[in-house]
């Protein structure tokens, strides 16, 4: 399709604005951190292969996995993924009550967006709660 | 493609009928699909590692190994990295252009169906060895 792509354009088309003219808001921001914590779960979910792939080898492996997820950084990593996995979550929750055609209007669509944000911090406080008073 | 500038046909007449991208829509509805399932299996995943927290080699493989865990990690995995899979693709489609795109797609095909074996087999490893 090169020769197609070669064509001359008669005119400048129409472009959507971009990022930068928009004015955040709510919606549109957590729209955005939806993805980026859909592209950090993208790279986690290695880690859960390595847990599940050494737990299924031997206890040294199972010993050097289990070290380095519970190591300072290690602990950051996790922490981080659990937020990104709660956000998520409650992102998808939000796209489904639009998918079924309720929340888009002017406050709803606010609130989900709030409920979100605050949401993920939420569960991830008390999942870590939880975690650190079992552990 | 009839992309001569001199043609009587209108952009739109030129396009119609052709479909979309032919596949779209099925992607789109797979990806509400296992959105959907995805919520009752995190908070059943959270509550599996959770629960493994506290337990050595031993306990951890105890617990892996019990139908119900086993069973519930590879419905996570399968739907998740399906899910993950088609949410790559639309970041690629979104940033990613020309050939490069098609080596973006075809990374993420590999990278996912080489996690998604990974995590099965790691389960059923832990199951049955």
């Amino acid at each position: 399709m090169a020769a197609t792509d070669a064509a001359p354009t008669p005119r400048a088309r129409p472009l959507s604005p971009h990022l930068s003219v928009w004015r955040p808001t709510m919606t549109y921001v957590m729209s955005i951190v939806h993805r980026i914590t859909g592209g950090a779960l993208y790279i986690g979910v290695l880690l859960l292969a390595w847990f599940l792939l050494a737990t299924s080898m031997d206890a040294t492996a199972f010993g050097v996995a289990s070290a380095c997820l519970n190591s300072i950084l290690g602990r950051l990593v996790l922490l981080g993924f659990t937020w990104a996995l709660f956000h998520h979550m409650l992102g998808g929750i939000r796209h489904i009550i639009w998918d079924a055609g309720y929340g888009m209007d002017k406050p709803q669509r606010e609130w989900l967006a709030m409920g979100t944000l605050i949401g993920g911090f939420v569960l991830t406080i008390i999942v870590w709660a939880i975690g650190l008073a079992v552990y | 493609m009839a992309d001569d500038l001199n043609s009587m046909r209108t952009p739109l007449g030129r396009v119609r009928f052709l479909g979309s991208a032919r596949s779209g829509m099925r992607e789109d509805w797979l990806m509400r699909v296992t959105s959907a399932a995805l919520v009752p299996l995190t908070i059943a995943f959270v509550w599996l590692i959770l629960s493994l927290l506290s337990k050595d080699y031993n306990g951890a493989r105890a617990e892996l190994g019990h139908p119900f865990p086993a069973i519930l990690m590879m419905l996570f995995v399968l739907a998740g990295i399906y899910h993950m899979q088609i949410g790559m693709r639309s970041i690629i489609a979104d940033y990613i252009h020309g050939r490069a795109r098609e080596w973006a797609l075809m990374a993420n095909l590999v990278f996912a169906a080489a996690l998604a074996l990974a995590c099965i087999y790691a389960v059923l490893r832990i199951g049955f060895v």
